[in-house]
């Protein structure tokens, strides 16, 4: 009886050490109250595969970070600049823009000319006025905020193409802006849809956010783009200093590295 | 005759920076013209938007191509396409349409230039051949080093079984010389000794106890501390290469931490913006960017519609009965995202919860001492931190403005105890308030 209650002691004491030495690195450890750290409500990135112990295959990776349902219209409050600010895009992408962006899940344009939709883009105008030089500085400066943690990357800090990913040889092809003949509208599908090696952006940034960002480039053409003549008050720049191109003609503009 | 040959040889001189001169201009520099106007859409070596080019004049000869037809396609790919089958024949190898050159139309020699230069380029494929064989070398040492901790486990369990042999013999010889009823057991033998040494093994057993309680109670504490949590990824993930080396901003891919109160994996399609051109520089590289794809539906030239989702393990683990919003840290409260997560500049493994004391490492932040991700950690840091620049001068996000203005104007007297040190800190502001967080 002895002898048995020591062997078991010295098993179960290598048993011990054994299971602390193989210990699931996937599982974060214990818990005190486990039922209130798991939410049975649905909350982002949770897999409800498992709630409480009960396990539904048929939830499994299927509840989390959902895309909203196909012609939803988010809420923007009662400010009806705002609102049809934020209204679904109404320029629909070419068909073949899934197969080159991915884009499943849109309605798409039925003309068989690819850039029959980009073409009429060139029409549209940033609805964002900048009507004063304390409100054009803050749009400017949440262009800013909004460029340096989407575009900079690639497009650098000047705009030139030259942004960290391509100076470190990961990426090429990138356009200077400088060289962009292109109009508002077309730089706002682009943005939207993806244009060439460009993916779509529509999923990371609202229409509110791309027309800001329309904006902070257009200054990377023209240096005095939204600023204000401090003795009148009037915009510096009073013409729309790009012109949209004729139809047909290149809209690509040369890539970033080019030397000059 | 010295000064015939000085003059030959100024002569000689001039005549080949002349000609060099001459070369530079009439020659069209092929490098440029293929920047300016087809690196956006086609690489060398590499199918992009458009096709690959290495030896494109050649391919197109072998299949059969109209002379000069090629030529006529740079700068207007329709009209070639109407004039010559084979160009026909590849309309329609990638989903976009290329565009129109004309301002290239009819310059055969600037179009050649172009196809020389891209003919000259390397294969950056076989470039990373030669080095293939020494990363595979480097692994194996790796492995085997990982291996010696297995070896240590062992010399050490083989100890142990051992010294219990040796005492099991010595056991049995010990009872081997004497009467079977004169054999005391383990228990009595240890009984006996206790007795005799009672003041010892009782001051001893106290600080057994005692010891043994700390122990249990600091293993509570162990409990639900997330530190140093590095769970598996499906994709080895390095955060050093994309933030560091490429200078991508974290807000790039976890792109709803500005708005929502989760930061946001980034979804596929964020990777695909960038890998859809960049297929990694080595096997291993590549191997990994292929979960990507299978996950995009991409199949290297266009997307199928067939995606299945990354299963990504989760690191910080908050339980639910926390409310945590990362738009009112990033936004209001104006934090960097290494402030919480550290540098991920510099992590070059999968993502883990990093301990409180390489935070306080990082500029700026205020040294804690609770582990990360514990209550604690939250209201040390709630308790001495300022608000964003904000309330009391008019910088930063200007979220508490206003409601600073109507403390001031109502009640001074209530109030001014808080201005008293020039400061307000979170917990000020209701930041150590139970039901901020837990509701």
């Amino acid at each position: 009886m002895k002898v048995k209650f020591k062997a078991m002691m010295q098993i179960s004491v290598v048993a011990l050490l054994a299971a602390a030495c193989s210990a699931d690195p996937d599982s974060p450890g214990l818990e005190y109250m486990p039922d209130m750290y798991r939410s049975p409500a649905v909350e982002p990135y949770v897999d409800y595969g498992e709630v409480r112990g009960k396990i539904h295959d048929d939830m499994k990776m299927t509840m989390s970070a959902l895309t909203p349902p196909k012609h939803t219209i988010p809420y923007w409050g009662t400010d009806s600049a705002t609102v049809s600010m934020m209204l679904p895009y109404h320029r629909l992408p070419a068909a073949a823009f899934a197969l080159t962006h991915g884009m499943f899940g849109f309605d798409f344009s039925t003309n068989p000319d690819g850039n029959y939709e980009y073409n009429l883009a060139a029409a549209d105008m940033n609805p964002i006025k900048l009507t004063s030089a304390e409100q054009s500085d803050a749009v400017f400066a949440e262009g800013k905020a909004l460029y340096q943690a989407n575009c900079n990357h690639c497009h650098g800090e000047k705009g030139d193409g030259q942004g960290p990913m391509v100076t470190a040889g990961s990426y090429v092809g990138v356009p200077v802006y400088k060289n962009l003949t292109i109009a508002e509208g077309q730089m706002f599908y682009s943005i939207y849809y993806g244009k060439g090696m460009m993916g779509s952006h529509a999923s990371m940034l609202n229409k509110k956010e791309i027309w800001t960002l329309v904006h902070y480039v257009r200054r990377f053409q023209d240096a005095n783009y939204g600023k204000f003549d401090p003795k009148t008050g009037l915009p510096v720049v009073a013409a729309p200093p790009v012109v949209p191109p004729a139809e047909g003609e290149s809209a690509m503009p040369p890539a970033a590295n080019a030397p000059k | 005759m010295f000064r015939s040959i000085k003059q030959w040889c100024i002569g000689a001189l001039t005549a080949v920076v002349v000609l060099g001169a001459f070369d530079v201009s009439a020659q069209p520099n092929g490098e440029a013209l293929f920047k300016a106007k087809c690196n956006t859409c086609h690489q060398p070596h590499a199918d992009g938007t458009g096709p690959k080019l290495f030896g494109v004049r050649q391919k197109w000869a072998d299949g059969g191509a109209k002379e000069g037809s090629i030529y006529t396609w740079v700068a207007n790919w329709k009209a070639a396409a109407a004039a010559d089958p084979y160009a026909a024949s590849i309309v329609g190898v990638k989903p976009g349409e290329m565009q129109m050159f004309p301002d290239l139309a009819g310059k055969v020699d600037e179009i050649n230039a172009i196809f020389e230069y891209i003919d000259a380029q390397p294969d950056p494929a076989e470039a990373a051949a030669g080095t293939d064989g020494a990363m595979a070398e480097g692994a194996a040492t790796e492995e085997e080093e990982g291996g010696l901790g297995w070896i240590w486990i062992i010399i050490g369990l083989m100890f142990v079984v051992i010294i219990m042999a040796v005492g099991g013999v010595r056991r049995q010889l010990n009872s081997a010389g004497k009467d079977a009823a004169d054999e005391k057991s383990y228990m009595e033998e240890f009984k006996s000794w206790a007795w005799k040494n009672r003041k010892y093994v009782g001051l001893g057993g106290l600080v057994v106890v005692i010891s043994l309680f700390v122990m249990l109670f600091l293993a509570g504490y162990s409990i639900g501390v997330v530190e140093n949590y590095q769970p598996s990824q499906p994709i080895a993930f390095p955060h050093d290469i994309h933030t560091g080396t490429n200078g991508i901003d974290c807000k790039y891919c976890h792109n709803s931490v500005t708005k929502s109160k989760s930061a946001g994996l980034p979804t596929v399609n964020v990777c695909m913006n960038c890998h859809k051109q960049i297929k990694g520089r080595t096997p291993a590289q590549a191997e990994k960017i292929t979960a990507i794809y299978k996950a995009a539906g991409w199949n290297g030239d266009a997307y199928t519609g067939k995606t299945s989702p990354i299963i990504w393990n989760k690191v910080h683990v908050l339980p639910d009965h926390v409310y945590f919003n990362h738009s009112q840290h990033v936004v209001v409260g104006g934090l960097d995202c290494k402030q919480c997560h550290g540098d991920m500049t510099k992590q070059n493994e999968t993502a883990r919860v990093v301990p409180v004391q390489d935070l306080n490492k990082i500029e700026g932040n205020i040294p804690l001492t609770k582990a990360t991700l514990t209550m604690g950690w939250c209201i040390e840091c709630h308790g001495e931190k300022e608000i964003s620049e904000g309330a009391l001068d008019t910088k930063g996000s200007g979220y508490y403005n206003e409601i600073h203005k109507r403390l001031l104007n109502n009640d001074k007297k209530l109030y001014g105890k808080y201005l008293e040190d020039g400061k307000v800190t979170v917990k000020e502001l209701g930041g150590w308030e139970c039901a901020k967080c837990h509701y």
